[in-house]
């Protein structure tokens, strides 16, 4: 062998282990005063929570999922951050399963400028003024396609069916998408089904299957894969739209006529969390006009602030595909709110990926 | 040569005893906690129901009565075998012209040679599998070479999200696991009978015939085992490389931890599998039995 263990100095790797292990002793102890925060990747960026970083430097550590089922088994399993950031269809199985604690919306200076239709959706209330989740951002989901490749589609979530597109197509690997687009086709509803139903829903994405180059949340490779050209059409959120635009890439949001599906993501407050009143600051901070307005601008995303929709030009967020009230879009869209059968379709899902 | 004397074994005494103790110590506890502990828990969770809590509720054999009833399952399992087992295939027959080699020609360039055999491991996994990403992509290294040198007019879907990119992958990242074992089983063969095989007018292919590889076989077997054995449970490979044709059972698992939300079952599926590999192991090991390997 070329190398000569006995040669290194056995003090050298004495002092390495002693650093290793102080390192890793004063990143415990820094830790337990840095506010743990759960997220979905791309959302923990510093611009979102500015004036938090600044009374609170290097405040944060964040922790990402790219799935808020996943992100569920994992705080079910022991994982215990202080906020986490699951959508809206979620936080009824979280509470069930014991893991929020209630949020004071005395203690959230910008409460009344959330716009009143997130304000008062039925899982969230906790009553006494209290709330189990403050909604942050919403927007939508829809097919993403290259007006190049794919010439004037039908604007119907159909396009994801279409055998001409075999293998050019991707979607997305969530309970709260793919399976409730495949119900709306088939005629079912997406939020209370029969077993007979979530057949016919199965049958749906068992038709699509062969159709998918491949199921994923993973929304940067979606976005290289459309601007190759190696997809043709798939189904992401707007912020793939707006960074996609940006990049000069001819591509085009869908409007489906079934409807594009909407969604609503917040904050919720863990029950073991340790660091409470940080956590009320992270929520402040995030919930002012700035933060919102890089939400829209950075991602495309809807704030759910209405003031930072104030902030914002019409033409942009005309640009955006995003109306400043949100009840404008809910007219046309499919609110995703919690699914009864939730783990029912999960499964039922799994299977028809897996080939079933 | 010299005369072979068998050692008498020392008398025993009591501090030597407390040494062999302590140095077992380690090595039973991670054995107990981390391997037995951890098998008895999963074993334990297939034979509980689903309701939502960690560990289940009540005593069923339900979870494996599915397993064993939905073909799906079966075909997943086959479809995992079927993989691993090319991936298998085509790591030993890679691996071993590199073993050879390095056991009995690369003299004094050995060493160098063995650290470039390691060198991939000192980047993440995750970081190799996107290497072949990029490779294997549409517009990916492998494509646009295809393109530019007037092969193809067209780049072709036809490298990513396939099982064979699944195999590719797998195979380039298991090398080094399958290179070691061979070659420490080729560099222990007595160069002696090497000799007397030529002494005794053996061509070079009937001596790599009837004396290198019927003694490498351990190797190749151990080899095969430490690639075949993990590469079944893969699931990260498939979801980044593979379309949803390459769903192997590993997704299926962690599935079931993860969005499907029914450990349960998902250890159930854990325990199937796991069975199935012992079944095939032991087939192997009996094979090589009967066949012979090291003479």
């Amino acid at each position: 062998m070329a190398f000569d263990l006995k040669s290194i100095n056995r003090k050298t790797v004495q002092a390495g282990l002693a650093a290793f292990a102080l390192a890793l002793s004063s990143t415990v102890a820094l830790a337990a005063d840095k506010l743990q925060y759960f997220t979905w990747s791309g959302y923990e960026l510093p611009d979102f929570n500015k004036s938090f970083l600044a009374a609170h430097p290097d405040g944060v550590e964040a922790s990402m999922f790219g799935d808020d089922d996943d992100a569920f088994t994992k705080v079910k399993a022991g994982f215990r951050p202080d906020v986490a950031h699951p959508c809206y269809d979620k936080v009824a199985r979280w509470n069930k399963e014991g893991l929020l604690q209630p949020i004071d919306t005395k203690r959230i200076k910008n409460w009344d400028s959330i716009f009143p239709v997130f304000k008062n959706l039925p899982d969230l209330q906790a009553g006494d003024g209290k709330v189990w989740m403050v909604p942050w951002d919403w927007g939508n989901t829809s097919i993403l396609y290259r007006t190049d490749l794919v010439k004037n589609p039908e604007p119907s979530w159909n396009l994801l069916w279409d055998k001409q597109y075999a293998g050019r197509m991707a979607t997305i690997d969530a309970v709260h998408d793919t399976p409730v687009v495949a119900a709306l086709l088939a005629g079912v509803n997406p939020f209370d089904m029969t077993p007979e139903q979530m057949e016919k829903v199965a049958e749906k994405l068992r038709e699509q299957r062969p159709l998918i180059s491949n199921y994923t949340t993973d929304m940067t490779s979606v976005e290289q894969a459309l601007a190759s050209g190696q997809l043709v059409a798939a189904m992401t959120w707007n912020a793939s739209a707006t960074s996609l635009k940006k990049q000069g890439v001819p591509v085009e949001f869908m409007k489906p006529r079934e409807g594009m599906l909407t969604w609503a993501c917040g904050f919720v407050l863990l029950k073991d969390a340790k660091n409470v009143d940080l956590a009320y600051d992270f929520i402040n901070s995030r919930l002012e006009t700035d933060s919102g307005k890089y939400l829209i601008q950075a991602y495309g995303y809807g704030s759910s602030n209405s003031s930072a929709f104030a902030a914002v030009p019409k033409e942009e967020l005309e640009k955006l595909q995003l109306p400043s009230d949100p009840e404008v879009m809910l007219k046309t869209t499919v609110f995703t709110g919690p699914m009864k059968q939730n783990d029912e379709l999960a499964k039922m899902f799994e299977k028809v990926k897996a080939g079933g | 040569m010299s005369t072979i004397v068998a050692r008498q074994p020392l008398p025993e005494s009591r501090s030597s005893t407390g040494f062999r103790l302590a140095m077992l110590l380690p090595g039973g506890l991670v054995t107990f906690f981390l391997i037995l502990f951890a098998l008895g828990l999963v074993v334990f969770l297939a034979l509980r129901g689903n309701d939502g809590s960690l560990l289940g509720a009540g005593f069923t054999f339900a979870n494996f009565i599915t397993v064993a009833s939905d073909p799906l399952y079966w075909t997943v399992t086959l479809r995992s075998l079927a993989i691993a087992g090319l991936v298998t295939l085509a790591t030993v027959v890679t691996a071993y012209p590199v073993a050879y080699y390095l056991a009995f020609h690369a003299r004094r360039r050995r060493g160098l040679l063995l650290f470039l055999v390691t060198l991939p491991f000192w980047t993440s996994y995750l970081l190799r599998v996107f290497a072949w990403k990029i490779v294997l992509a549409y517009n990916g290294v492998l494509n646009s070479a295809l393109i530019e040198s007037g092969i193809w007019s067209e780049p072709t879907l036809a490298f990513l999200n396939t099982p064979a990119a699944v195999v590719v992958t797998l195979a380039h990242a298991y090398a080094p696991f399958a290179i070691l074992p061979i070659y420490v089983a080729l560099d222990t063969i007595p160069k002696s009978l090497l000799e007397a095989a030529s002494d005794l007018g053996a061509r070079p292919f009937t001596s790599f015939r009837r004396v290198v590889l019927p003694n490498s076989m351990p190797g190749v077997l151990a080899a095969a085992l430490v690639v075949f054995v993990p590469t079944v449970g893969d699931y990260v490979t498939p979801a980044l490389v593979g379309g949803p044709a390459s769903t192997m059972i590993g997704s299926l698992i962690q599935a079931q931890f993860g969005k499907a939300n029914d450990w349960p079952f998902g250890a159930a599926l854990a325990v199937a599998v796991m069975l199935v590999i012992l079944a095939v192991v032991l087939v192997v090991r009996s094979a090589d039995r009967r066949f012979g390997s090291r003479i």
